[in-house]
């Protein structure tokens, strides 16, 4: 068999499993249809040049293959035509490039309207906190975690009092509604990855990152850490939930603010020296 | 270079497209010594630049302020804190050698071996000096509290690049002394005026050692006034 | 090149640009003359006992073939544990000593050897050393002697990297990125003594390539043999001196960062380390900056990348050329290709941190510096296959080792820009997707050339042919199955699959990818044993192989033009050559043969017409 003609066979055998694969992204759930577009675009134009190339190659391999006493074109340079080839790929690359640029704009200028969501990551967990009736964070510093202030919030800070605090991996979110994640860490590298949500950043230890996206889509989602943080990476998974804006509502009454967290330990502390005193 | 037609060779930008474009050597009449030199120099810059980028780069994003380099950096002079003191000396003897290291050179190019070799030891012992001083100034440092991963005076990172950026840089000097001493030996031997073949490499040993040991030396001084603008004037 | 010193100087011209045609008069000693030397004779050391000869030996030959056997052995390594962690992910539990930490430390090793103790170490100490002198017609390295300590060093960085393997706590899992701070915590396994080994043997690997690459740089600057101009030098020379270059401007970088990261690890500076809470407990860490890694990192790891590819760039255009019997289609723009590509590499390092934090303005940047590097390299590419066109192109092994390459480097460079356009990137990254595609294009592509290579030089090395019918199996196995394993992998990271997943559990996603990673796993496998075949033709070949003679190939450059095949010490006998063409005069019009090599005097073939050089 000619070698040339498994060569075409690959050519034709990529082109297929494209075209029948099962496995495609998840369907979208957030705004971000633009950065499917732009993949889809890289794919018509990457994949036609791929074509392109290859069909090039196997059909000279066909044509010019060994023969003794063949005519071989002897020209080592031709500068039209390397002129054409630079001018075309250049434009292919600025027909690629501005529409990316254009979404990547638009990824890192986060909305006025969007909803804060703090997430806090670890090794291996993740936990949230949100603005509370004042719709802003206390700010918070990664030495001051304790037992008693699992967010390590200043406590002198007063927006932080009202912040709502999840202590548990899933995160309640209701649709149509800009989110902007501020991501923080307590010890390495983490990333906040919702694969129908197409967006992420890492987490990083000592700073605060950020990135933000539009849940459009009710449902449940898994979060997948995307950035190596040690042996337990790959079990580090979490829940998000998007909901009406009822249910949101709901749920969000029924989470503890920072001041309910501290009242309740101090009320812990009283009855825990009620009981020693009891127990005198 | 037995080849006279080196001689006239056209000069500025159009000889060296000349130089670029022709056969055998890119860099006419240059032994390959040098050459090797210059192209480990540049490397050696790329390590250092990395250095002093992550220096400037921790030392603007410490949440600790960083410390006051005049104050720290200050000796006691009669009760009275005299800022870059120290410093100053480093670096004038560090600049003084590498003049005597430059006349070595030149010493050594007219097959003066006398002059050449005491030069030598000369820079050799400006070297030294100059080790010594930072031992000085490290032990100074150390005494104060200050280490690699603390520092009484402000931000920890200090310590540590201080610590690691002029430890590096000493450790260059340091075997730029133990080269020159060998080859202050190998000077009053005759080595190079009798091409007496070296020990490990068994190539034949040739005056153009020493302007090659002197470029390192340059280089190393050179280096020196960039950590010392960084560290004691910023 | 024709400027006014041509008649000022004549002598000093090496009359490159001269065209010569084949009406142009009779024969004379004119048209031969070739500047005389410029430099007296390379003195050579010659070993005379076994050890200096074989062992500490001072030729660059057996310095190469020493680099290629350290390095091929440590790419065995690292294959096994390729095997390993695909069993894993394609059958979960089936091999039940694979834990996570296991799975995460043969990732890093994998990776970590793949990359640098195996690609760049047998592209530029391998092919390197053996093809430099010989291709530029010099009789040596000009420092045989810190060549032999380059090889030593790189011999006991790969000796303490193995070491890791033994040491209590085993080899690190940091990834083969090292992250802070990651890296040095617990968390990792390998948090101890193996990331301390791993992290002083790159720097041992840094040194010693040091001392090799000043070799390589000057040997390819200062010691080329009469009449061998820059622009005269074959396609192979140019990808291994560019990326030399980078390898020389690049590694500093790596080399700070691992003395950083030993401090912050051994001295518990804080470079890297910022505070930090681990287990509820506030670590002596405090104000550094993870991110400053990083960017050190990707400064050497973007560069490292074409020191793995240009001098692959660069074989592969050699060997079409002399198996397709034609000239390099656009030679002059293949060389400013690979010196453009080399100097814009140092430009785009942050296109892999796109998602890591830093300052959001930088991707627009990066975005667009890595897209203009993506315009050389697809120039590269069209002359590979306009090369093909109207030639003559022998079907062998090596041929179709250039094919595979061809194939998989357009697929991979077009993920590529996939990656490299940042909107594009954010979802993929860190997902399989990018592991096929760096696959694709820094593994499969530039082992394709490799293993051409080897068939290529092969009777030069060795006197002996390989055998071709092996060799066409061991191409298709090996074509067919990589292809098999990275194509598909593309879609497992449009599912959304993360890289460095030990186990995906139940996830909705890759429910429907069972059966694929099943696929990938079975393929990886038989591409891994199919080596199998390589191996034994190489053995076996050694002694049964066809004896090649000389310039089996019918090719140009100067390698195949030694007196002797295999060549011996100081390589060219009594008198250097001297060279009088590029090396790719196939099929002139006019010539009587369908090669010209490149010490062939324009007088002894007059009517050849040829177009330049
Ligand atoms: C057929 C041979 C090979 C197979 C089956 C293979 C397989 C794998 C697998 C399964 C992973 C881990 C993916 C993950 O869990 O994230 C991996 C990672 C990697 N491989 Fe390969 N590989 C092969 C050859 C190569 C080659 C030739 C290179 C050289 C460039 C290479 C470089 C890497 C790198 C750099 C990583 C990333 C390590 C990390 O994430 O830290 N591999 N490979
Ligand atoms: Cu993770
Ligand atoms: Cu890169």
């Amino acid at each position: 068999m000619h070698p040339g003609i498994i060569f075409l066979g690959v050519v034709v055998g990529s082109v297929l499993f494209h075209i029948y694969t099962p496995w495609w992204w998840t369907d979208i759930a957030s705004n971000w249809g633009a950065m499917d577009d732009t993949i889809n675009l890289t794919f018509w134009i990457g994949g036609g040049v791929f074509i392109l190339v290859c069909l090039f190659m196997v059909y000279c391999v066909f044509k010019f293959s060994y023969k003794e006493g063949r005519k071989v074109e002897y020209k080592p340079e031709d500068h039209k035509l390397e002129k054409i080839l630079t001018i075309a790929t250049t434009v292919g690359v600025i027909a690629l490039l501005a529409p990316g640029l254009i979404v990547y704009n638009n990824y890192i200028n986060t909305p006025k309207n969007a909803l804060q969501v703090e997430v806090n990551a670890w090794q291996w967990g993740w936990q949230y906190r949100l603005p509370g009736e004042d719709g802003i964070l206390g700010t918070a510093q990664v030495a001051k975690i304790s037992d008693n202030n699992p967010f390590g919030i200043n406590l002198d800070d007063p927006n932080g009092k009202d912040d709502i605090l999840i202590e548990d991996d899933v995160l309640h979110l209701k649709t149509n509604r800009p989110v902007k994640i501020l991501l923080r860490s307590l010890d390495v590298l983490h990333n906040y990855y919702v694969p129908q949500f197409r967006a992420k950043m890492d987490a990083i230890p000592g700073i605060i990152t950020y990135y933000w996206f539009e849940p459009n889509k009710i449902g449940e989602y898994e979060v997948l850490c995307a950035e190596y943080c040690g042996v337990g990476h790959y079990a580090m998974r979490a829940k998000v939930i998007v909901e009406s804006e009822y249910n949101y509502k709901s749920w969000i009454n029924e989470q503890e603010t920072f001041s309910d967290l501290i009242a309740k330990q101090e009320n812990n502390k009283l009855k825990k020296i009620l009981i020693v005193k009891n127990n005198d | 270079m037995s080849d006279n037609s080196l001689n006239n060779l056209p000069g500025g930008f159009k000889g060296m497209s000349h130089d670029m474009g022709s056969d055998q050597t890119a860099f006419k009449g240059v032994q390959w010594g040098k050459v090797m030199m210059w192209i480990f120099l540049l490397s050696d810059t790329f390590i250092f630049s990395c250095f002093l980028i992550s220096y400037m780069k921790g030392r603007t994003s410490t949440v600790v302020d960083w410390p006051n380099t005049s104050e720290v950096f200050s000796l006691h002079v009669g009760g009275v804190p005299v800022p870059l003191l120290l410093i100053a000396i480093m670096t004038f003897v560090l600049i003084t050698s590498s003049g005597t290291m430059a006349l070595a050179v030149k010493y050594g190019y007219e097959k003066n071996r006398k002059m050449c070799g005491w030069l030598i030891l000369a820079t050799a012992i400006g070297g030294l000096t100059f080790v010594g001083m930072q031992v000085f100034e490290w032990s100074k440092l150390i005494h104060e509290g200050v280490r690699p991963w603390e520092n009484p005076f402000g931000a920890k990172q200090f310590g540590s690049f201080f610590f690691m950026i002029t430890g590096f840089h000493g450790t260059h000097v340091s075997i730029g002394v133990i080269f020159l001493f060998i080859y202050a030996r190998k000077v009053f031997r005759g080595d190079f005026d009798n091409g007496k073949r070296g020990f490990f490499t068994t190539m034949k040993s040739d005056y153009v050692a020493i302007e090659i040991l002197g470029l390192y030396w340059h280089f190393v001084d050179l280096v020196w006034v960039f950590i010392f603008a960084f560290f004691y004037l910023w | 090149m024709s400027d006014e010193y041509n008649q000022k100087n004549a002598p000093l011209e090496a009359q490159s640009s001269d065209t010569i045609s084949g009406t142009s008069g009779t024969p004379s000693k004119d048209i031969d003359y070739v500047r005389p030397a410029e430099l007296p004779e390379q003195d050579l050391y010659h070993g005379h006992s076994f050890i200096t000869k074989w062992i500490f030996c001072q030729d660059a030959k057996i310095i190469g073939v020493q680099y290629f056997l350290t390095a091929v052995f440590t790419g065995i390594v690292g294959l096994v544990l390729s095997w390993l962690m695909r069993l894993q992910l394609g059958y979960p539990d089936l091999v039940p000593f694979i834990t996570a930490e296991h799975y995460y430390q043969f990732v890093t090793m994998h990776g970590m050897i793949m990359v640098v103790y195996f690609l760049t170490a047998l592209f530029l100490g391998g092919f390197g050393n053996y093809l430099i002198p010989l291709m530029v017609g010099a009789r040596d390295m000009v420092f045989p002697y810190v060549n032999m300590v380059s090889f030593w060093m790189f011999f006991i960085a790969v000796c303490v990297l193995m070491a890791s393997f033994f040491v209590p706590g085993g080899p690190t899992g940091a990834g083969w990125t090292l992250y802070p701070p990651q890296a040095i915590l617990p968390g990792t396994p390998g948090s101890n003594m193996g990331i301390i080994l791993m992290l002083v043997s790159l720097s041992l690997f840094v040194i010693g390539f040091t001392m090799g690459g000043l070799n390589y740089i000057i040997t390819i600057l200062q010691a080329r043999t009469r009449g061998m101009t820059l622009m005269r030098m074959p396609l192979t020379i140019w990808g291994i001196f560019t990326a030399t270059a980078l390898a020389m401007l690049a590694f500093p970088a790596l080399l700070v960062s691992c003395i950083m990261m030993t401090l912050d690890k051994m001295l518990e500076t804080s470079f890297f380390m910022p505070t930090i809470v681990q287990a509820g407990e506030v670590l002596d860490y405090g104000g550094g900056s993870p991110v400053l890694f990083q960017h050190l990192f990707w400064f050497f790891g973007h560069p490292e990348v074409y020191i793995v590819a240009l001098p692959a760039f660069g074989i592969v255009s050699d060997l079409i050329s002399v198996h397709a019997r034609k000239n390099i289609f656009g030679y002059r723009m293949m060389v400013w290709a690979i010196v453009g590509i080399g100097g814009l590499s140092f430009f785009v390092w942050a296109h892999h941190m796109y998602v890591s934090g830093m300052n959001p303005w930088f991707g627009f940047f990066f975005a667009t510096t890595t897209l203009i590097i993506a315009v050389p390299t697809a120039l590269k590419v069209y002359n590979w296959i306009i090369t093909l066109f109207r030639a003559n192109i022998r079907m062998n092994t090596v041929m179709l080792f250039c094919l595979g390459f061809i194939v998989t480097f357009v697929n991979g460079g077009i993920t590529g820009i996939f990656l490299g356009n940042v909107a594009v990137d954010i979802p993929l990254s860190d997902t399989y997707f990018v592991i096929a595609h760096f696959h694709m294009v820094m593994g499969i592509a530039p082992l394709m050339v490799i293993m051409g290579a080897v068939y290529h030089w092969f009777p030069l090395v060795t006197g002996r042919m390989l055998s071709e019918k092996l060799g066409k199996w061991h191409f298709w196995f090996t074509f067919l199955g990589a292809y098999s394993i990275y194509f598909p992998m593309h879609y497992l990271g449009f599912i959304g699959v993360p890289r460095r997943y030990f186990e995906m559990y139940d996830s909705p996603y890759v429910a429907s990818a069972t059966g694929l990673n099943e696929f990938i796993t079975l393929a990886a496998l038989i591409v891994g044993f199919s080596q199998l075949i390589f191996i034994y033709n190489i053995v076996s070949s050694l002694s049964i192989g066809k004896p090649a003679g000389k310039n089996p190939w019918k090719a140009n450059s100067l390698e195949w033009l030694t007196p002797e095949v295999p060549p011996a010490h100081g390589n060219w006998g009594e008198k250097l050559p001297v060279i009088h063409r590029w090396p790719y005069d196939f099929n002139v019009p006019g010539a009587k043969e369908d090669y010209i090599t490149q010490t062939t005097p324009p007088s002894e073939v007059i009517s050849a017409e040829v177009e330049k050089t």
